[in-house]
């Protein structure tokens, strides 16, 4: 079992207290931002959501050229564990953002770059995890899994500049601006990023733990 | 000299057959007829949206051309024959996709008119950029299409796969289209739209050069 191992346990309850730290510091350790209250706390896990997203997926795209070149396994579990976990960041980051939206533009969704990007790379994984489920023969669709998580991250920048010229009177997200704040708000912000990020590095352990036994599993039926 | 032996297999396949150009042509020719039918709108509305209701055309359009292109291969296990000859697997990515953007033009010379006429929009074009530019939006499709095309093929429900993927993927090819044909029809200076077409270069060189060197991977059993 993956708990078994000493190592893994320490790294599961140290992540859980982490989380629980950054929670309450979000709450309690963070100053309230005058025209935005409550609203802008959602920025503390936002913005980290959307950076652990996109680290996800950057490393799919490494794990994808990497299997596509050795053929090794190790790198299928690799790309896959981190789809699953991308997607799931970047379904979080399309949950806060029009939750901090609402309030503060008065309306959930005004194609933000950043948020269309997001949604628009979402929308590519969904198409890779129907890949993944229906493609067919299993050693087709692992290359042809591997592709196309290399050209959704090849087309993110593509992406991005295409819907801030498409859209350019649209307001930028305030992250633009984060090295800029104050330390009280600044030090809790990069509090969450690193905690958001060892989440991710102990979720991917897991998960590339669980995917290999499953497939273990399916060779041996 | 392979190249061109596969665009003339891939040409000669539709002289023999027709099948593709009069799929997109009827396909294209029902579409405007529904446009029609469901935009009892303005004139200047019509006019406004006209250029992203084309491109929008286009991509339906090609979805059934890339797909029945690909569907041939499958049907006679042609794309097994190919792959047993000394071939650059790549090679077969850039002559599908410059079969396919001779078709795309092909099948726009005879729709443009039926377009105009059906929706009733009378504007005056400055006929070279809008060519040109057409031309080079045409062979982006193909690049992006035939890539996505050649990564669904042989999964067991391509037809649904292939658009599920294609389609975000695309999106920010069909905003660029969309923008250069709007600006041109609008007589917008150069200056105002050249964005877009260095966007549209950078989707020209990633993909193609993406597919280029990828399809070996797509292809290989």
């Amino acid at each position: 079992m993956f708990y078994e191992n000493k190592k893994n346990l320490y790294l599961l309850i140290v992540a859980i207290i982490l989380f629980a730290f950054n929670s309450l510091n979000i709450f309690y350790g963070t100053p309230m931002v005058p025209d935005q209250h409550w609203a802008q706390k959602i920025f503390y896990l936002h913005v980290p959501s959307a950076w652990v997203g996109f680290l996800s997926y950057f490393i799919a795209m490494i794990s994808g050229f990497l299997f596509l070149s050795t053929k090794k396994e190790k790198w299928d579990i690799t790309g896959t564990a981190c789809a699953e976990i991308g997607t799931l960041f970047m379904s979080l980051v399309l949950i806060t953002g029009p939750i901090w939206a609402t309030p503060i533009w008065g309306k959930p969704w005004i194609w933000e770059p950043r948020l269309t990007t997001t949604l628009i790379l979402f929308l590519t994984y969904v198409g890779y995890f129907m890949m993944r489920a229906f493609g067919g023969n299993i050693e087709r669709v692992k290359k042809t899994s591997a592709v196309i998580a290399i050209i959704a991250f090849l087309n993110v920048p593509i992406i991005f500049y295409s819907v801030q010229f498409w859209s350019p009177e649209l307001q930028s997200h305030p992250q633009v601006e984060m090295n800029q704040q104050p330390t009280g708000i600044l030090i809790p912000f990069m509090i969450s990023l690193f905690v958001f990020s060892f989440i991710f590095f102990v979720m991917l352990s897991y998960r590339k733990y669980v995917i290999s036994i499953n497939k273990n599993l399916t060779n041996n039926v | 000299m392979d190249l061109l032996k596969l665009i003339n297999k891939e040409l000669r396949a539709e002289i023999l057959n027709k099948e593709i150009i009069i799929t997109m042509l009827a396909f294209g020719l029902s579409i405007i007829v529904i446009i029609s039918f469901t935009s009892n709108l303005s004139k200047q509305i019509i006019e406004a949206y006209a250029p992203g209701l084309f491109w929008l055309m286009m991509l339906f359009v090609t979805v059934l051309g890339v797909h029945r292109s690909y569907a041939y291969e499958k049907e006679f296990n042609a794309i097994d024959l190919i792959l047993t000859t000394p071939i650059d697997r790549g090679l077969i990515f850039i002559a599908k996709s410059l079969s396919g953007f001779i078709f795309i033009t092909l099948m726009q010379i005879l729709i443009i008119f039926p377009y105009f006429i059906f929706l009733s929009i009378d504007i005056n074009i400055d006929f070279f950029p809008l060519i040109l530019s057409t031309l080079l939006i045409n062979l982006a499709l193909m690049f992006v299409s035939n890539l996505i095309s050649g990564i669904s093929m042989r999964a067991r429900i391509s037809e649904i796969l292939f658009p599920v993927i294609l389609f975000p993927l695309i999106s920010p090819l069909i905003i660029a289209a969309t923008n250069i044909t709007n600006s041109i029809i609008n007589q917008a200076p150069y200056i105002e739209w050249q964005v877009w077409i260095y966007l549209l270069i950078s989707i020209l060189i990633v993909f193609g050069l993406s597919g280029y060197a990828l399809f070996d991977f797509i292809l290989e059993e």
